[in-house]
């Protein structure tokens, strides 16, 4: 079989800006493609994205060498594969589950929340972007990880210099120096939580890492910690700014959702359109064919399930936000091991908490000039602003 | 081909043909019964695929394969004695006409 098409013309620049014109081209012209400008071959459908994180025999995550372990200091789980990967996952997945946030958590987390609106001025255009979106996702999550004492500033900070850190492919010494510096203060802020975690056992992340029957080392705990910050912040943030757009600026819709509480299908919509993690990589450990195209062992293939989140042979009118569909079986959390461990945390905490409370505040909010809302990202997307009047 | 029946909460009985070898998760998702999502597709990383095995055919469904039980402590209904991870259970000739019964959430 051939090998894949190239794609020489499209670039960084036009990915980060609007990728969806882009992938829907692909789509349509060329499934399966190797763009220049990433060095990656791109995956563009969903049966083949969903093929490719199902089957992690052939397509690895297990990259010790990207700039993900100098910025998080560690090769962390989301670099490995198998029973390695498995057992430093499982070892928090309990501080994820719907039970605890159920029992231990809601309250808590509708308490921040209403804290939050509280000192949010009536009548006024706010941008719930940086005012809402962005601390109370980093508030709820030092919660769950039981770091608390760090501040949301701080917690989105940090996430913002791992993520910079990690996607720092040009290998620059400074996002480096950055990364480093955010390291050593987690590390301290870490260090200085753990006997009261071990000495008072809760349903912490932090504290079920460190009491569990066999724990894992240290240095796996320290570094899970930073995944969970690195990959617990922004998306629950973009999810909300999204499904906040795609509600405003469809009433019709929103009143429907509102009526049938309807919440949890809006969440699914907004992460299916716009999903705040939009491709991932796998490198490929034998030669395999996709779509009628031979991918040689030693490619790297990008997996764009933003793209997939919009195919044609699944989804009727993919491109707008429609809450109320037949099926959404999109792929916004990922399948196969690295299936997102945050999935159920994030449908519970905005899609059934952060979600409705803006809604219940403030039923007449608007989003005076939608054109002003800006969108950024190829890897990561979402909107990066959001001025909504309040009232 | 054998046969599998899905019990919903309220009651609704599905009854599909499955292939020997298949998952229960994967017979459902093939021939859209809701109820079950299997979002990891089968890897047993994401509890969305949870069952109950109906009292008649436990034995025949066999035990909890290793890890299932951790995973089983994520789904989001209640995990009962026959709870088991329908991406967990593969379809022999023994099982035909097996019954599973399905939570009310699994997300
Ligand atoms: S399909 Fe995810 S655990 Fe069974």
């Amino acid at each position: 079989m051939p090998l894949a098409p190239v794609n020489d013309h499209v670039t960084m620049d036009q990915l980060t800006r609007d990728p969806y014109p882009i992938y829907r081209r692909m789509r349509a012209e060329t499934p399966v493609v190797r763009v220049s400008s990433v060095k990656r071959t791109f995956l563009t459908k969903a049966a083949f994205t969903k093929y490719v994180k199902d089957t992690p025999e052939i397509f690895s995550s297990n990259d010790p060498n990207t700039p993900m372990k100098p910025a998080f200091r560690a090769h962390t789980l989301m670099r490995k594969d198998g029973a390695e990967h498995r057992r430093e996952r499982m070892a928090m997945q309990m501080a994820y589950t719907p039970k605890v946030i159920k029992q231990d958590w809601a309250d808590l987390y509708r308490g921040i929340v209403d804290d939050y609106l509280d000192r949010l001025p009536r009548g006024e255009t706010v941008d719930m972007f940086t005012e809402i979106c962005g601390p109370v996702s980093a508030a709820i999550l030092t919660h769950i990880l039981g770091l608390e004492g760090a501040t949301t500033e701080q917690m989105q900070r940090w996430s913002q210099n791992l993520i910079d850190g990690a996607g720092n492919f040009g290998w620059k010494p400074e996002p480096f120096a950055v990364s480093d510096k955010a390291n050593d203060e987690m590390d301290a802020h870490f260090a200085s939580l753990e006997d009261r975690h071990l000495a008072e056992p809760n349903n912490s992340a932090f504290s079920i890492m460190l009491n569990a029957k066999d724990p894992i080392p240290k240095s796996q705990i320290y570094a899970n910690l930073k995944i969970a910050i690195g990959g617990g912040i922004n998306e629950p943030r973009d999810a909300m700014a999204t499904i906040l757009f795609g509600l405003l600026t469809n009433p019709e819709q929103l009143e429907e959702v509102k009526r049938q509480e309807a919440w949890g299908a809006a969440f699914e919509e907004g992460i299916r359109w716009v999903a705040p993690i939009q491709a991932s990589s796998r490198l490929v450990l034998e030669d395999v064919q996709i779509g009628g195209f031979d991918i040689p062992r030693g490619d790297t293939v990008m997996t764009i399930q933003a793209s997939s989140n919009r195919d044609e042979d699944l989804f009727e009118n993919g491109e707008d936000y429609v809450v109320f569909r037949d099926k959404n079986v999109h792929q916004a959390f990922g399948s196969g091991p690295h299936h997102c461990a945050g999935a159920h945390i994030a449908r519970r905490t905005v899609g059934e908490i952060m979600i409705p409370a803006l809604f219940e505040r403030f039923p007449n909010m608007s989003l005076p000039d939608p054109d002003a809302v800006k969108w950024r990202g190829f890897g990561f997307r979402g909107p990066i602003n959001m001025p909504i009047t309040l009232n | 081909m054998v046969k599998v029946i899905y019990v919903a909460k309220d009651g609704t009985r599905t009854e599909v043909k499955a292939q020997v070898g298949d998952t229960v998760m994967q017979t459902a998702l093939d021939n859209d019964v809701a109820g079950i999502v299997g979002e990891c597709g089968g890897s047993m990383m994401c509890a969305t695929c949870h069952c109950y095995v109906d009292d008649a055919w436990t034995d025949a469904a066999g035990p909890r394969k290793d890890g299932e039980d951790d995973m089983l402590d994520c789904a989001a209904d209640e995990v009962k004695e026959t709870s088991r991870l329908s991406c967990q259970i593969q379809l022999t000739p023994e099982l035909n006409g097996l019954v599973v019964h399905l939570p009310e959430d699994q997300v």
